[in-house]
């Protein structure tokens, strides 16, 4: 995977900035110990860094920092080199996006309104904020035209948190913070914001920092995961894999958890497995044509594509009625190539198919994963890891691959998330 | 009753206006003063509780105590009127406003301060139009209130309908008496209903249908 | 002088915005319970020592004689607590039945009825009961007045807080083998004492308030030495006369405060 990472890099041109701190200290006023405590660190442009830790680790200040939200007592702070107190706050904080938990919408702006608070700021023109609206809420996958003009409490969580992603890029920042961006939705809905997000960062590698405290979450968005302990001393920062796989010290350790090897499984993207090609149509094509080419490839079932080569649906054949293949009702829950195993089985257990169409950047269609691809993968880490641990025995290697796979909730994400 | 109305119709109009005139302006001055002391006294934790109950007391303090405090400085007339009316309506707006502001979530605030936007940018177009409606709840109660302490007013030559209310009392057993009285008293219910009502409808066009109830 | 104390926060009704934080206004209480008192004994003691030591002309003198400025009290106050017992005297009970399964379907009305009630000038509804009632004593009228004034505020706490009792427990109360009688004794109106406590509290503000317009129709009071001041141009007794009335208020909305601590039930 990590080949088809720098692939990736190579034909994007970054427009992150690197981040550095250097000897960055926090004391609140009437407290004796420091909430960050000389900390030095450089996040490098163009990648996602993962914080993560306990609560009041001083994750949350050390980023609260970098936007000045919160002054530190020492240390300095730049970005692509410039000083942050170079510039006055606020015009910083314009070249900063900012996106905190539930998208923090604010209620009496309409969604059009929220996105073009810091163009308008910045003093863009009418219509190049508009077009720029219109843009981002695309790139965040929601019809523009159906939503520009709603007001936040009109929206499911999960569009308000994409709405609040949509608000953070739109003066095309060049670094993005994030604080628990996904906390407050419901897992399955989570997990497709995780896929977004990162489906988002392959095509503008912005330079992200992003606080959490679900170690799992860090493992799936990080480039990097920086692991913080009491005080923002630096237990590890490191890759995800390495992390996973060699630990720094005991708070590390226990922070990433029983069954490290395992968990390996939500490193694996769907990207690395191979994916299958069905047959597929365009709506307004002719059904006899749809239906004979699918019996000719012997599948069951075709996956309708949009003018844009977006999935709509995948209806099984004796659903294609009339002449001309039509949008089909029902939504599609589809997956992000960078989606991790884990939300793979997650997906595929409430599709009907045991399977999951797979898309690529805005939703692209790529192909679809299917149920024993999966699995095989899986013994296939099952003995890479049970040899590992021959090697060095490693807690939690008895537990079963299929005791990752859960079904979450469903919410109005289901069946409401990807309209248009 | 009716003959009487007719006759002086002018005259009642006349007055109905003054005092529309004198609790609109009162509210309005009220409001400004209500939501600077809110904004002043959210910003310093420590003074409000002090802020609250100098409101209280304030509202405890009876309207006719006070214009007598105030005309050896404000002197018989409208000014007196004007001062006093104002006091009143300031206590619910500012009680009110001090609970918007302090309603606004915090959270978005920093991500408007997080965003760049600067403090009285973040003051005036999300703090105050969030708190807006509850404002708004104060105000309909000021603007209430202010109809009777105006009346009152009057007794000092302050303008409005309270003048008929006095003629009345003066004349007590004159056949015009109770018309006078009860013409002017039935008028401020009326102008106290819709002045409410052209509250409502400013709160409509002025609330964001994002936050409306 | 139709003064809505509290109104924001009791008047849910008006209010569109969240709830106040109880928790918050604490703060303000406290020194509401402390201050309220030492501020009045400042303020009457200076009184006192401008009395004392002030040149009045004789018209003053005598109008802020001391027997003159007791009776003007001693009237003021028993306006203010004969009205206050009548309001409660109906409106609690009045509270209680539009309460009860049979009548709720009133209350909604009563309730409508009295809040549009409070939109009359006070000074108007005082000098027309004056006129109307022209065989009564001035007293009565006064009372009658300021009654009709001071009912609304206890009228609908006492609603607002028998609703509010959880239902589980008025059926516990039922359960235990209580009468309906018993149970509205024993249960809901101690559960919702505070609140009717806060409504009398606000209606005795309004009445003390009330009964300084008293004087326009002979019935007495401390509004006197205002209207005398006024007439008389004599600014120290019209300011002397504000001075004590607003001591005075202040004095009884600390006493129904104190009265709302002392009747809470102890574990609420």
């Amino acid at each position: 995977m990590t080949t088809m990472e720098s692939t990736d890099k190579q034909q994007h041109t970054v427009s992150g900035a690197e981040i550095t701190l250097d000897g960055v200290s926090k004391i609140y006023r009437g407290q004796q110990a420091p909430a960050v405590d000389n900390i030095s660190l450089t996040v490098p442009a163009g990648e996602i860094v993962m914080f993560v830790g306990p609560s009041g680790c001083g994750k949350t200040t050390t980023l609260k920092m970098i936007n000045r939200l919160i002054e530190p007592t020492s240390g300095t702070i730049s970005i692509g080199g410039e000083n942050i107190r170079a510039k006055k706050v606020d015009e910083l904080r314009r070249t900063i996006g900012y996106v905190i938990q539930g998208g923090s919408l604010f209620p009496h702006m309409s969604v059009a309104k929220n996105i073009s608070i810091v163009p308008k700021l910045l003093g863009w023109n009418t219509s190049r904020v508009k077009d720029r609206v219109d843009e981002l809420l695309d790139l965040v996958g929601l019809d523009a035209a159906k939503y520009r003009d709603r007001y936040p409490r009109e929206l499911s969580g999960g569009q308000q948190q994409r709405v609040g992603v949509a608000r953070g890029l739109a003066a095309d920042p060049p670094v993005i913070l994030m604080d628990e961006p996904f906390g407050a939705v419901d897992p399955i809905t989570r997990q497709r914001l995780q896929d977004e997000l990162l489906s988002i960062q392959r095509e503008l590698h912005k330079t992200i920092v992003c606080v959490t405290h679900d170690i799992d979450e860090a493992i799936k968005l990080g480039d990097r995961v920086l692991i913080l302990q009491e005080g923002a001393h630096v237990a590890q920062y490191d890759t995800p894999e390495v992390v996973l796989s060699s630990p720094a010290n005991d708070f590390a350790q226990d922070f990433v958890g029983a069954g490290s090897s395992l968990k390996r499984l939500s490193l694996a993207r769907i990207a690395d497995l191979e994916l299958k090609t069905p047959t597929t149509a365009k709506v307004g094509d002719s059904t006899a044509q749809v239906r004979s080419r699918a019996e000719a490839n012997g599948d069951g079932s075709v996956i309708v594509l949009d003018d844009r080569n977006r999935p709509l649906g995948w209806p099984w054949l004796r659903q294609l009625t009339g002449e001309k293949i039509v949008q089909p009702s029902g939504d599609l829950i589809n997956l992000d190539s960078r989606a991790t195993l884990n939300d793979a089985l997650d997906t595929m257990l409430v599709s009907g198919h045991g399977g999951a169409v797979v898309t690529g950047d805005r939703d692209a269609y790529l192909g679809v994963i299917d149920f024993k691809t999966v699995t095989d993968f899986i013994e296939e880490m099952q003995r890479e890891a049970e040899t590992e641990t021959k090697a060095a025995p490693a807690a939690g290697s008895d537990e079963h691959p299929a005791s990752r796979i859960s079904i979450a909730p469903t919410d109005e994400e289901l069946d409401g998330g990807r309209e248009g | 009753m009716w003959d009487f109305v007719v006759d002086r119709r002018e005259q009642l109009l006349i007055n109905a206006w003054n005092h529309a005139y004198l609790v609109i302006l009162a509210v309005l001055f009220a409001t400004v003063i209500a939501v600077v002391l809110a904004v002043v006294v959210t910003r310093l934790p420590k003074v409000e509780p002090v802020a609250n109950a100098v409101s209280a007391a304030g509202l405890t303090i009876p309207s006719f105590a006070l214009i007598g405090l105030l005309l050896p400085v404000t002197g018989l007339g409208d000014v007196t009127a004007l001062v006093a009316v104002t006091f009143y309506a300031v206590l619910p707006i500012l009680r009110n406003a001090i609970v918007g502001l302090q309603g606004v979530e915090p959270g978005l605030v920093e991500s408007a301060r997080g965003m760049g936007m600067s403090e009285p940018m973040t003051l005036l177009r999300i703090k105050l139009p969030l708190a807006w409606p509850v404002i708004l709840s104060g105000i309909r109660v000021s603007l209430q209130m202010s109809m009777g302490v105006a009346a009152i007013a009057a007794y000092v030559l302050g303008p409005g309908l309270g003048a008929w209310i006095f003629q009345g009392l003066t004349q007590v057993g004159g056949k015009n008496a109770v018309n006078y009285a009860l013409s002017a008293t039935i008028g401020i219910v009326l102008l106290a209903l819709i002045l409410d009502l052209a509250l409502l409808l400013v709160g409509r066009l002025t609330t964001s249908k994002g936050v409306r109830v | 002088m139709s003064i809505h104390i509290d109104a924001p926060i009791e008047q849910p009704a008006v209010g569109a915005g969240p709830a106040p934080r109880r928790g918050r206004l604490s703060g303000g209480s406290a020194i509401e319970l402390f201050g309220i008192p030492i501020l009045v004994v400042v303020g009457f003691l200076l009184y006192v020592w401008w009395r004392q030591t002030a040149t009045l002309d004789s018209i003053e003198a005598s109008s802020l004689d001391w027997s003159e400025v007791r009776l003007e009290v001693w009237q003021h106050l028993k306006l203010t607590v004969v009205a206050s017992l009548v309001v409660v005297a109906i409106a609690v009970p009045l509270g209680v039945l539009l309460t009860r399964p049979r009548l709720r379907f009133l209350a909604p009305a009563v309730v409508g009825v009295a809040n549009a009630g409070q939109a009359a000038p006070s000074i108007g509804l005082i000098v027309l009961l004056f006129m109307w009632l022209s065989g009564w004593s001035g007293f009565w009228v006064a009372i009658l007045a300021l009654a009709l004034y001071g009912i609304l505020p206890v009228l609908r706490n006492t609603i607002t807080g028998l609703q509010g009792v959880d239902p589980t427990l008025v059926e516990a109360g039922r359960g235990l083998g209580y009468s309906g009688g018993s149970v509205l004794l024993r249960v809901e109106l101690p559960l919702a004492l505070p609140v009717i406590m806060a409504g009398i509290r606000t209606s005795l503000v309004l009445v003390v308030g009330t009964a300084a317009l008293a004087t326009f129709i002979n019935a007495g009071g401390m509004g006197g030495m205002i209207t005398a001041g006024i007439t008389l141009y004599r600014y120290p007794v019209m300011v002397a006369g504000a001075v004590l009335i607003a001591l005075l208020a202040l004095l009884v909305e600390w006493v129904g405060r104190v009265l709302e601590l002392l009747v809470r039930p102890k574990g609420i």
